[in-house]
């Protein structure tokens, strides 16, 4: 009885009014979606840094036991080649006599072996590391060395003697091939 | 519907919530309004829009290198064109309802006591709408607005005593490096004024309209929220219709070219809702010529209460009415010979739809309205 008395007056639950409220609401919601959703994704990345931040680096130029410095994301990457004889000496490292114990393929890409790819940043006092141009001190491992704390890096990034306790970050990168590496 | 209002989770502990809902679905207005009663809540909900979308821009804008930022939003930036085109066109929708706004005020004659407050908030919000949207083009950086620019600050600084110290204060000196910059904190500064304006009204307005018996009143919501969501649609529909098909609607093609002292801009070159004060500081010439004419066109609207000597509670005439719609297409008129339109004629035709606007207001206004109050 109430229930009729409701539908004729149009306020009941399943009324028609009601389904027109929530007809009206629902279009209006979806044109205030449609409004504000340009302007959230114009506060993404535009177009000049997407593309700057998936920076391609051409490494074919890059002789055995040099390395280039890039600047990414704000940050200085090395990039160096490693020789022969490096990788022979790092390959086969006993993982409990470093500070922060990696293995050697988990420090380069598979397939690419002789790039090593770090952030040139000491992981103990922020500094940038010497002994990536040529002349500038690599330290007792032939890798990197901090000159604002001594901390000394071997070829592969791995920190081998403190203060710093941690290895060099690793950027995400991915070999396009041979000779290019896109960062992502 | 059920109308009482049950503590939820959020009033019980934030009570000042269920007092503003109380206060929406409690009947305190009038059984009905006129359909451009919605105009001042439209301007506003304009003024929010504008608000968010200039939010975005500034995000992207450098007034250092201002031409060559907007061709950044243009081309760079994701969406960065309907932004853009979102600032533009709600830019021209806000400043056509408050053109609307002053027309229906005058024809209602609701500047008469007691809504003279009203009025006159309303007049200041105008000017306040006026000076952010020449700030804005401005801030365009191309060659109108960068003249505009040069002529707004050499005329600001040369203003004796304390105008001029006002302009100097506004403007920092001549136009220069870094008055973009300056003018941009100044253009979303007083953008923010407008809406502290706007509440004024809201409150004066309510104060100067006479409540309805308490059984002739409905509450805002549904009622109406139902009517301003219609003018919202109305809106954005002709809204959709500009940005899309008419974007540098109103605006001179003078402003596509980069401001330079080079790039010499002909004519006013201003936006379309800039162009009847364009006229009119046009019809005065010299130094404080520009500045005479606008100060005279925005003081005529101001005294308006005072120029109308009709006395309280008299119903307008025909004639008064036929001579605000004369205006109102005087002004029109004044804005279409100021952008040059008229070729040859745009000089001669300002001057009498100049002389026309200023005519209606200090001559015809105080004698109509008196003859018809007889």
């Amino acid at each position: 009885m109430a229930e009729t008395s409701d539908q004729a007056m149009g306020t009941g639950e399943h009324s028609r009014r009601d389904f027109l409220t929530i007809l009206t609401a629902s279009a209006g919601a979806i044109a205030l979606g449609a409004t504000v959703w340009p302007m959230i994704d114009a506060l993404a990345p535009d177009a000049q840094s997407d593309a700057s931040g998936q920076m391609i680096v051409n490494v074919a130029g890059v002789a055995e036991n040099t390395g280039i410095a890039v600047q990414w994301a704000g940050l200085p990457i090395y990039i160096r080649r490693l020789t022969a004889k490096q990788i022979a000496d790092n390959r086969n490292l006993v993982q409990s006599s470093l500070p922060d114990p990696a293995r050697f393929k988990s420090r380069v890409k598979p397939g690419y072996d002789n790039f090593v790819v770090v952030v040139g940043l000491n992981t103990g006092i922020s500094c940038a590391l010497e002994g990536n141009t040529p002349g500038e001190p690599r330290g007792p491992y032939d890798g990197w060395l901090s000159p604002c704390d001594g901390s000394a890096y071997d070829p592969l990034g791995r920190v081998r003697r403190g203060p710093a306790r941690k290895n060099l970050v690793i950027p995400r990168f991915t070999f396009l091939d041979a000779a290019q590496i896109q960062f992502l | 519907m059920n109308t009482d209002v049950k503590p939820s989770w959020m009033a019980s502990r934030m009570p000042c919530l269920g007092g503003w809902w109380a206060g929406l679905t409690t009947p305190s207005m009038a059984r009905e309004a006129p359909y451009l009663a919605v105009l001042p809540w439209l301007i506003t909900a304009g003024l929010v829009f504008l608000t968010a979308s200039g939010l975005v821009l500034a995000v992207y804008y450098n007034p250092a290198d201002a031409f060559a930022s907007r061709q950044f939003i243009a081309r760079e930036v994701n969406n960065g064109w309907l932004i853009e085109g979102f600032h533009a066109t709600g830019t021209t929708l806000v400043f056509a309802a408050a053109y609307l706004l002053l027309l229906r005020g005058m024809l209602a004659r609701s500047y008469r006591a007691p809504g003279e407050l009203v009025w006159l908030l309303d007049i200041v919000a105008f000017a306040l709408l006026l000076l952010v949207g020449w700030l804005g083009f401005a801030l365009t950086g191309g060659a109108a607005g960068y003249w505009s620019v040069m002529n707004a600050t050499n005329a600001a600084m040369l203003l004796p005593g304390a105008l001029g110290a006002l302009g100097t204060w506004f403007f920092g000196g001549p136009d220069g490096p870094g008055t973009l910059a300056r003018l941009l904190v100044l253009h979303i500064a007083l953008a923010l004024v407008i809406f502290f304006i706007l509440w004024l009204r809201h409150g004066a307005k309510k104060a100067a309209t006479p409540l309805p018996a308490p059984a002739l009143r409905v509450a805002f919501h549904p009622y109406y929220t139902a009517q301003y969501f219609v003018a919202l649609v109305v809106s954005a529909l002709i809204g959709c219709v500009l940005l899309f098909f008419y974007p540098h609607f109103g605006q001179s093609p003078l402003n596509n070219v980069p401001g330079g002292p080079l790039a010499l801009a002909t004519g006013a070159g201003v936006p379309w809702y800039l162009a009847p004060l364009a006229g009119l500081s046009a019809l005065f010439h010299g130094t404080y010529g520009g500045i005479l004419g606008l100060a005279a066109g925005l003081v005529l609207l101001l005294a308006l209460p005072w120029l109308d000597r009709s006395g309280p509670g008299r119903r307008a005439g025909g004639l008064w009415r036929l001579l605000t719609w004369v205006l109102a297409l005087d002004v029109l008129g004044l804005g279409w010979a100021a952008c040059g339109a008229a070729g040859g004629l745009s000089g001669l035709l300002v001057v009498v739809f100049g002389a026309w606007y200023f005519l209606h207001f200090l001559v015809l206004t105080p004698i109509v309205t008196a003859l018809e109050a007889q």
